[in-house]
């Protein structure tokens, strides 16, 4: 009873402290046009039918933070992170992660951009906005996306405008960002964004040292300093186009290119330390963009996008030696720490989007979508390896996805109005299957094809002009990958009778968002979200059958809340805050073999489900002169303690709760030209673990300057 | 404003509510167990040890277990004396953390020490002196390109710690040109241990099938080295009889050697080569003795043409027997049938009373206790069935309700 006190004297807090990211968002701050031009966008997109946040990441700016770290406020999000800079970023999006999730840039879907192009190493200064689209898709982001999808808007403007920022904190962290942007008077455009974060990691994290004589490890927990951690990614984006032409309404032509450089400090448990493993990813990514407004006949819009991804992932393991947390070593008398390896995986993405809108009247909008992907892979291992590799491994893998997307938009009046929306998912794979009946593998290549359709509907009602309902629903799914449809051929059967796994996401919303006498903003927002997940495809191992199989199996129901509160005023205060709970259980009563499930109706392990966020900011206007702003924020973050695996088991080993506090000054002079901001970042110095046993940075300090130009048209 | 009220209202009530009902899941969980008898047991990812008085009868739910361990999928080896239980692991691609039990004196399990760490990967494994010894082949020793390296981790069983030896270089160690992957670890007691020998020629880089050693030139013959505690090569028991010693899985090495209870080891071969003339068979090595005598058993003519992989001692000279569903027995093969033999009288039967082949999707390590063999079987829930030698009858034991698996059984004694 303690407890539940405690958390309702919080959720009680959390609403009586309505306030701060999304009423920024409707705030009028002024830094620059740029920021303001996002506001309308953002704000459409939150009034839209669906359940779907954006975040105006123009208001991040002056922060240090990437992508994963700005949806981390989002309620419904939890971003999981295993260390520091560059560490491996997951985002959980209403219990839904992995595949389940999938990520977008500028609406293109991100997958084939590889380990150096991602949420976790993109700065959020790169982003106009991000959306984060909960259970419900529209047809324009095409991908089997069963939870739910994520799409970050970068920056596009017709206006003249540089944005150079540097900072350096703790730990030897230095990131750096520019973004340039021009169109002529003829209507060529210009674009150019560039970062590169750079960390040694140097935290310090608590775990058991081995002793090198015995390989023993310590009974008690020290501290030590990270020593091969460092991190730096770097990544170029030039776009070139026109605008405004009778032939193209915009064309873009741009390429991407990225690369990241990681040293691997440890196993999946903290207490496994390396000392020389790395890993390295490089990325190209060339794009075309082509709208046209206005196509043959009035509102009709088209727009084609293409784009190549090829992505590299190099892994490194040939040192004979074992490390522990003090940095000594001794030899080994075989080569690697942990396996001997020098890896390569190529893959290579192809992607093409077409989009045709075309609104007829006031009241009747419709739109088709397709998406073409198609993926190959083919690894090389130098020092290829009795444990991983066979002659399958290094033979072509394909898989050419395609999502075709149907929407009818029908506006009753001003206040209602309805969009309902069918997909149909394809894929085609090909990859090499063993054909052999005895110990020898034989393989051969083959091709196997699959498909099934999705469908929803998203509606919106107007009580009055601040209030605000929203129902929507999709049957959503997820398509077999390759792996799971031919097996890894040695170890692993494929099974070509398998069904997609698939959800029904039903959404409930109530918005209130009213600003009062001119001063004092108030939003309100509460969601409900209802999750019924079928089929999901698992690994099963048999003796009676030898290797491992996949097969549909699991049936999981998260029935969740999450409430948002904020309150600004007059630009000068604001404070918000979010809480997010979801039932997520397990609904599948007995093992694929037949027998009762202990952990029926159990919380769904590892997936944190209760989590909340406030936030609180004052801002000093023309202190130290006119068009001078001095800010102060606040940001808290919890997280209910979740288990690791069943509690039904029996399971012993949880998540602690986290709490963390940061806090920043930010001075901006000459209306935002200037800028320079300081932070603090864990504050009261917290042991931090998204995942059990991975210790993330204790208290950091930073220091961000940032010079902007702008000029309008 | 009375819409706003409604609204804070109706979402307090909400918060409430969804608070009230998020703790109620923090229930109880059942007292862990007690007793002499250790089990490893498998949820549905993670791995758990249990305490149990009779593995004998009765019904245990995996939530009265004693402890969840961090990581899964241990390999579980019992010693007598001392009296502990050692978990072995190595996650691919990183090195696994050693686990070693004991019996406190209030009977209680207890950690002995905070684990030690495992550097390489293992493909045999077993007791000798107070050590468990792990083994894997086709290894390239720093500074080569050879792969016919043999590494060996000495692990103490009183201090938890674990020595990996120098490499042990392998090729033409039986004087025919091939190099040697070991198979399993049998204490002669004389502060000596023989390993069987796969001889191969250096494996194709090109291979599949995860396995350390590459083609077997001479399948007809069997070859067993006895090492001393320094791993100098003591001597190599050969003959042409029977076909290598040891079982096939995956990249595993099954040990097929066993000595029984009056010190006569019985080396088996399961005949897992399909290039090899003779059929599933046993040779003796007499107690101390310095080559196999005249002793022969045709295994094979008893077990309707099936091969076997995994060899476990019961009693006396009795031996339980895990035989490949098929015919031609592969490294993936699916392997649930049993059957039990006297190595004196040369006779086999088939084991009565557990569950149908085809029915079994996985098996634990067994514990000989009392004249019987306890063996961990699931098919639906896992229960550990009691295994009568002479009749090669079994009675179903202990079940451990919401477990996927028993990986293991053991005794342990504080005395």
């Amino acid at each position: 009873m303690k407890g539940l006190k405690y958390y309702f004297c919080l959720s009680v807090l959390f609403l009586l402290a309505h306030a701060t990211a999304t009423a920024q968002l409707d705030s009028t701050v002024t830094l620059g046009e740029v920021v303001v031009t996002g506001h309308s966008k953002v704000s459409a997109i939150n009034r839209s039918a669906y359940n779907v946040v954006a975040v105006d990441a123009g208001t991040l700016r002056n922060t240090t933070m990437d992508i994963g770290q700005a949806l981390d406020r989002i309620s419904g999000v939890k971003i999981r992170e295993t260390g520091g800079v560059g560490s491996n970023t997951q985002v959980f999006l209403n219990g839904f992660s992995g595949r389940h999730v999938k990520l977008f840039i500028d609406g293109l879907p991100a997958e084939g951009f590889g380990a150096a192009f991602r949420m976790g190493n993109i700065p959020v200064a790169m982003a106009d906005r991000i959306e984060v689209y909960k259970g419900v898709v529209p047809v324009e982001l095409g991908a089997d996306a069963l939870g739910g999808a994520i799409n970050i808007v970068t920056r596009r403007t017709a206006n003249t405008h540089a944005d150079v920022s540097y900072s350096f904190g703790s730990f030897n962290t230095h990131k750096a960002n520019l973004s340039l942007g021009h169109t002529t008077a003829s209507g060529f455009v210009f674009q150019l964004n560039a970062f590169r974060n750079y960390s040694d990691n140097s935290y310090r994290v608590k775990t058991k040292l081995l002793d090198l004589s015995t390989n023993a490890y310590s009974t008690d927990d020290y501290w030590f300093k990270r020593f091969h951690d460092t991190y730096h990614n770097e990544t170029l984006i030039a776009k070139l186009g026109v605008v405004n032409k009778p032939w193209a309404s915009r064309l873009m032509a741009g390429v991407t290119l990225s690369r990241e450089s990681a040293e691997i400090q440890h196993a999946n448990l903290m207490k496994i330390v390396y000392g020389g493993r790395t890993r390295s990813a490089g990325s190209i990514i060339p794009s075309v963009k082509y709208d046209k407004y206005d196509l043959f006949v009035e509102h009709l819009h088209f727009s084609l996008t293409a784009n190549y991804n090829r992505s590299r992932n190099h892994n490194t393991d040939s040192l004979a030696r074992q490390y522990n947390w003090q940095g000594e070593y001794r030899g080994k008398t075989t080569k690697g720490e942990g396996q001997y390896a020098l890896s390569e995986f190529n893959n290579h993405h192809y992607f093409a989007t077409a989009n045709l809108r075309y609104q007829a009247g006031e009241r009747h909008h419709f739109a088709l979508n397709n998406v073409y992907h198609y993926f190959t892979r083919k690894a090389t291992d130098a020092a290829a390896n009795a444990e991983t590799s066979t002659a399958a491994s290094f033979m072509r893998r394909a898989n050419a996805k395609n999502v075709l997307g149907a929407s009818y938009k029908f506006e009753a009046t001003r206040r209602w109005h309805t969009s309902v929306f069918a997909k149909y998912y394809a894929v085609h794979v090909t990859g090499p299957v063993n054909t052999s009946k005895t110990s020898t593998a034989v393989y051969e290549e083959q091709q196997r094809a699959f498909g099934t359709p999705g469908y929803g509907v998203a509606t919106t009602y107007y009580l009055t002009g601040a209030l605000q309902l929203k129902a929507s629903f999709e049957k959503s799914c997820r398509l077999p990958s390759e792996r799971e449809l031919f097996g890894d051929e040695v170890l692993e059967t494929g099974n070509a009778a398998l069904k997609p796994e698939s959800s029904r996401n039903v959404n409930l919303n109530v918005t209130y968002n009213e600003t009062l006498h001119h001063a004092h903003t108030v939003y309100l927002d509460a969601g409900f979200i209802y999750r019924d997940t079928r089929d999901y495809i698992r690994r099963q191992i048999e003796q009676r059958y030898g290797g491992a199989f996949y097969t549909n199996h699991g049936q999981v129901r998260n029935v969740g809340f999450d409430a948002e509160a904020r309150y600004v005023y007059r630009n000068r205060i604001a404070i918000g805050g979010n809480l997010t709970w979801q039932d997520m259980r397990n609904r599948e009563q007995y093992a694929p073999t037949g027998q009762k499930l202990v952990y029926y109706n159990d919380r769904m392990p590892n997936n944190p489900y209760l989590f909340g966020h406030i936030d609180a900011s004052y801002t000093l206007f023309d202190l130290t002169g006119k068009g001078s702003t001095l800010s102060i924020a606040y940001n808290f973050r919890y997280v209910h303690r979740f288990f690791l695996t069943w509690q039904s088991e029996g399971s012993t080993i949880v998540i602690p709760r986290q709490r963390s506090h940061d806090l920043s000054v930010t001075w901006a002079l000459e209306d935002g030209r200037y800028n320079i901001a300081f932070e603090v970042k864990n504050m009261t110095d917290e042991l931090l673990y998204d995942n059990y046993s991975l210790q993330k940075p204790g208290r950091s300090f930073a220091v961000k300057l940032r010079y902007v130009f702008f000029r309008g048209k | 404003m009375n819409t706003k009220q409604l609204l804070l209202c109706g979402l307090i009530s909400g918060m409430a509510l969804a608070v009230a009902s998020c703790d109620k899941d923090n229930n109880n969980t059942p007292p862990a167990g007690k007793g002499s008898f250790v089990l490893s047991v498998t949820g549905e990812s993670a791995e758990y040890l249990m305490q149990v008085d009779d593995p004998g009868s009765g019904e245990v739910s995996i939530g009265n277990n004693n402890q969840q361990l961090e990581q899964s999928g241990y390999t579980w080896i019992f010693n007598s004396n001392p009296s502990v239980a050692v978990g072995l692991i190595y996650q691919q691609g990183d090195p696994g953390i050693g686990l070693g039990y004991r019996l406190s004196p209030d009977a209680t399990l207890e950690a002995i020490g905070a684990g030690f760490q495992i550097p390489s990967r293992f493909t045999s494994y077993g007791f000798f002196g107070d050590y468990a010894i792990t083994s894997v082949g086709g290894q390239t020793p720093a500074g080569t390109t050879a792969t016919d390296g043999v590494t060996f981790n000495f692990i103490d069983l009183k201090k938890l710690s674990l020595e990996t030896k120098p490499v042990v270089r392998t090729q033409n160690i039986a004087g025919n040109g091939e190099q040697a992957t070991f198979s399993g670890i049998v204490d002669m007691g004389n502060g000596e241990f023989l390993t069987g020998m796969v001889l191969s020629q250096p494996r194709d880089p090109n291979a599949t099938g995860g396995a350390s050693s590459g083609i077997v030139t001479y399948p007809d013959s069997v070859w067993v080295a006895a090492y001393d505690a320094s791993l100098n090569l003591k001597r190599i028991y050969r003959d042409g009889r029977i076909s290598y010693s040891s079982g096939r899985f995956r990249s595993q090495y099954y040990a097929q050697i066993g000595k029984a209870d009056d010190g006569n080891v019985y080396v088996f071969s399961g005949s897992f080569e399909s290039t090899t003339k003779h059929p599933c068979g046993a040779l003796r090595i007499p107690n101390g003795g310095t080559a196999f005598d005249d002793y022969y058993f045709d295994i094979e003519a008893l077990t309707e043409e099936l091969h076997f992989r995994k060899v476990w001692h019961i009693t006396g000279n009795y031996f339980l027997l895990e035989f490949y569903n098929d015919k031609e027995p592969s490294a993936l093969g699916a392997a649930t049938k049993y059957g039990v033999v006297n190595m004196s009288a040369k006779s086999f039967k088939w084991v009565t009373g557990i569950p149908a082949y085809d029915q079994i999707t996985g098996t634990g390590l067994p514990m000989a206790y009392g004249g019987q063999l306890y063996f961990p079987i699931t098919a639906a829930d896992p229960a550990i069935y009691v295994i009568d030698p002479a009749s090669a009858s079994a009675t179903k034991g202990m079940t451990v309700t919401g477990a996927t698996n028993i990986n293991a059984v053991g005794r342990l004694t504080n005395g």
